[in-house]
């Protein structure tokens, strides 16, 4: 986990059930746990979120993995209000959300949070430059300021040359792009990435991961990103939590949810994905007492070293690698060791 | 696949057996009686693939309409029932009426009255008059006779054709149902699958009652008014006066003269006691449509021509601008200038008023669906009521003239600007609408930069739509003495001018293709082609 420094959006125990008799509902779903079939059968509800608790540090990339209908889109759309919570607590940058009147609602939302979506929601009839501008407009900074801004935002996303032209005469990923750049043209401390990358063809999305991550990483936004895909939240997160039926059901580093699922659906999940750069050796390696036998010539790495660094090494020798920390040996990995982690930590 | 247990294993196509248990099951639950035999039957029309009905059912021929309504088949119901009375009342023609009666009674009358001029003739010739007059008379007379008593019999002859005519036409609409009524059965059952609840099923005796009572109540009334020759008077005309004087106590009086009346005072008083406010709308109107006719016929003739030329070229281009030219001196050139200019003023005063209150509405009606819910109704109203019914109601509000003309225009041409800027702003995507909102929009901001700009190309449909309603209402308006090319037109209808009436025809003609062109050239932008 990142060093947490200070918390930029923290949410506690926020609930949302949609319908009439939601308090009832929740009360219900606390004191007797009744699953969601029942809520719809004797409230009429429909569960949104139930009972999330997180808190995202400045510079986090944090990731919201779900299917659809898990829930995901509906926590996030708590942090900017559009979606008012059933209960529980909000707060972004020190201010309860909840408590905000229309107007600092307003601010906050033009400020402090960009939006990303997944259908893009541009504006079809203003160019590319006056879409990014638009939240510059809302506002009400200067035209020539706002267009200044808006230039170098489109810049920071690799569109320079596009600002005249009107959203429609661009691809689907150039359309995201110019999305991105209309949330990050704001300079917001917080980004929601709401299934940014979902509706772009694969080898797009990669691209657009990788560059999107690098602008994160050298503009240090606060990111909650929301994924339906596994390999998508491992890429861009720094931490991932994983919504089931309005649940979060874990909530941790990509190496912990892959190396240490918390419960069948995310072990399900993250079966299919690859070990390769996310197992670290510290988390396979065995004592060096363990292995007894010469370990002259045996290949050296350091303990942050990954699983497909320590295949290299591991191909040109029948013994096992030695693994160092700060120049010490500390342990070792053997081959079989080696191919249970790229299992995922099969029992051995 | 090696997975053996799984329940669903693969079977080709042709191997695959039809399960009757689980449908015979389901048909017998949608006949509920007699539900073997209709398993039976639907299965034989299941297996067939041939376009012919394979299957007859006696009941249904026999009983006919009855039989549909028990089963609740109401379209073969309704379109049997009609087609059997058809064959009944052939039959009736022909077993108990009298075809040639009409020409009998003529030939009889016809021959009485060549007795009379043969009388007169016989008088003629006793008082030593000419009476080949009177003679020649009675023979053409007499010869009309006899063809009227040939006509007769031969249409009494007909009268077993047609008795025999309708007894095939019976037995071919009952074969007809026999054989199609399982067939027409069966995609009810179809139906019913699909939704239980709104398709009927079953044999219900409210059903059979309700389709006895039908046959009961249709068939005999309608069979005599067409075969007996001079059937009861209250079956031709509806007995009016008879029933008024149940409700009225007076010999002169009718409900209709009644109710007219009295609607007639409620609509004097409410136009005295409203005179103030009619007449503040009549005024507003009138300023509105002076500043126009001001502006049209008040500025110098070519000023003005120019100017439409040049908009049309900058708005539709050359080919618009060069018809634009040629409308215009056709106009000029056969004297109705400032008519036609007039008329103009009429449509824009219209318009303008139409759009300054239609389009606040509309998006009223697009944000609110409860708002639209109330005023559709009203919506339709205005849209489906003849102009001339609400003609009659402006004048006793507003009087007659230009402005009374132009409410009556706008009531016939606001509502499309209303409903398709209601239908754009509906028509905003949620995704774009809640991007403006996350990004901090007022909702002032969300209606201006988003709504409205977005909602734009279904309101110019709609302001286009209301543009050429309004022409083709300010025609009509002359009725209540609003002017302008609708006069002339007038004007030439009332004397049966044809000359005239179709020259002012082409100059309404040219005004209209002119502005729908201008307006049409206006509002293709270029963010809305596709």
């Amino acid at each position: 986990m990142t060093e947490s420094t200070e918390s930029v959006v923290n949410i506690s125990n926020v609930w949302k059930v949609f319908g009439e008799q939601a308090d009832a509902a929740i009360k219900a779903i606390k004191d007797e746990g009744i699953g969601k079939a029942e809520v719809l059968e004797r409230y009429g509800c429909v569960i949104g979120v139930q009972d999330a608790t997180f808190d995202v540090p400045r510079g986090e990339i944090f990731c919201i993995m779900g299917l659809s209908g898990s829930g995901k889109s509906t926590l996030v759309r708590h942090i900017n209000r559009l979606i008012e919570p059933s209960s529980g607590n909000i707060e972004v940058l020190g201010r309860n959300v909840s408590n905000l009147n229309e107007s600092q609602l307003r601010e906050l939302r033009a400020n402090h949070i960009g939006m990303v979506f997944q259908h893009m929601a541009l504006l079809p009839h203003r160019s590319v430059r006056d879409n990014v501008a638009y939240p510059l407009e809302i506002r009400g900074v200067a035209k020539s300021k706002r267009w200044a801004v808006s230039d170098h935002a489109l810049q920071l996303v690799d569109l320079v040359g596009y600002e005249d032209r009107l959203p429609k005469e661009l691809s689907g990923g150039m359309q995201q792009r110019v999305g991105i750049a209309r949330a990050l043209a704001s300079d917001p401390e917080v980004l929601l990435m709401d299934e940014p990358f979902s509706a772009l063809d694969p080898l797009i999305r990669m691209q657009l991961q990788d560059q999107f991550k690098a602008l994160v990483a050298q503009l240090q936004k606060t990111t909650l990103f929301i994924t339906h895909d596994l390999d998508e939240a491992i890429r861009i997160g720094h931490r991932i939590a994983i919504m089931k039926d309005g649940i979060i059901v874990q909530i941790g580093t990509p190496e912990d949810i892959v190396m240490n699922p918390a419960d069948d659906y995310v072990r399900e999940f993250v079966q299919g994905i690859s070990k390769l750069k996310l197992v670290k050796a510290h988390s396979i390696l065995e004592p060096l007492e363990s292995f007894d036998g010469s370990l002259d010539g045996a290949p050296r790495a350091d303990e942050e070293a990954d699983l497909d660094q320590l295949i290299d090494h591991a191909v040109g020798t029948d013994l096992p690698v030695v693994i160092t920390s700060n120049g010490q040996d500390i342990g070792v990995v053997t081959k079989p060791r080696l191919l249970r982690g790229i299992q995922g930590g099969k029992d051995q | 696949m090696s997975d053996n247990e799984s329940n669903a294993s693969v079977i080709a196509a042709s191997d695959i057996e039809v399960d009757h248990a689980s449908l015979d099951a389901s048909i017998a639950e949608f006949a509920s009686q007699n539900g073997d035999y209709y398993a039976k039957q639907f299965h034989r029309i299941h297996s067939s693939t041939g376009l012919l009905p394979n299957t007859f059912n006696l009941m249904a021929a026999i009983l006919g309409p009855v039989w549909a309504a028990a089963r609740g088949v109401w379209g073969m119901f309704w379109g049997f029932l009609i087609l059997e009375m058809i064959a009944w009342v052939q039959i009736g023609r022909g077993w108990w009426g009298d075809p040639g009666a009409n020409f009998f009674e003529r030939a009889e009358g016809q021959r009485e009255r060549a007795e009379g001029f043969l009388e007169r003739a016989e008088a003629a010739r006793a008082a030593g008059e000419d009476p080949t007059r009177f003679e020649k008379l009675a023979e053409n007379i007499g010869n009309a006779a006899e063809k009227s008593e040939a006509l007769g019999q031969a249409a009494s002859s007909e009268a077993l054709g047609i008795l025999l005519a309708g007894l095939g036409l019976l037995l071919l609409f009952k074969a007809l149902q026999g054989f199609y009524a399982n067939s027409i059965y069966e995609k009810q059952f179809s139906r019913w699958r699909i939704d239980q609840k709104l398709v009927e099923s079953g044999v219900k005796s409210k059903n059979i009652l309700l389709g006895i009572v039908l046959v009961i109540l249709i068939g005999p009334l309608t069979i005599y008014k067409f075969t007996v020759d001079s059937p009861l008077e209250v079956l031709n005309e509806f007995p009016e006066k008879q029933v008024s004087s149940i409700f009225i106590d007076s010999d002169k009086a009718t409900l209709f003269t009644e109710l007219a009346g009295w609607l007639e005072q409620k609509i004097d008083n409410a136009a005295i006691a409203g005179a103030g406010a009619f007449d503040g709308i009549t005024a507003g109107v009138r300023t509105v449509l002076d500043a126009l006719g001001l502006a049209l016929i008040g500025t110098p003739w070519p000023v003005v021509m120019l100017v439409i030329c040049v908009v049309a070229w900058r708005a539709a281009g050359p080919r618009v601008a060069i018809f634009t030219a040629a409308s215009l001196a056709y106009i000029a050139l056969l004297g109705y200038w400032a008519i036609a200019m007039e008329t103009v003023a009429l449509v824009g005063a219209a318009v303008f008023i139409c759009v300054i209150i239609g389009i606040p509405l509309g998006i009223w009606f697009g944000k609110s669906r409860r708002a639209y819910n109330a005023a559709e109704p009203v919506l339709d109203l205005m849209q489906t009521l003849p102009a001339f019914v609400y003609l009659i109601p402006i004048i006793a509000f507003f009087g007659t003239g230009n402005p009374p003309g132009i409410l009556a225009t706008i009531i016939f041409g606001m509502p499309p600007v209303i409903r398709l800027t209601s239908l754009g702003v509906r028509g905003v995507p949620d995704t774009i609408k809640e991007a403006a909102v996350a990004f901090g929009a007022s909702r002032f901001q969300l209606l201006k930069d988003v709504e409205v700009p977005l909602a734009l190309p279904s309101i110019m449909t709609g302001v286009n739509q209301t543009i050429l309603m309004c022409l083709s209402m300010v025609v009509i308006i002359s009725l209540i003495g609003g002017g302008g090319l609708g006069k002339v037109i007038l004007e030439a209808l009332q004397y049966a001018a044809k000359g005239p009436g179709l020259l002012g025809g082409f100059a309404i003609l040219f005004v209209a293709m002119v502005i729908d062109r201008i307006v049409q050239g206006a509002f293709r932008r270029k963010d809305q082609e596709i």
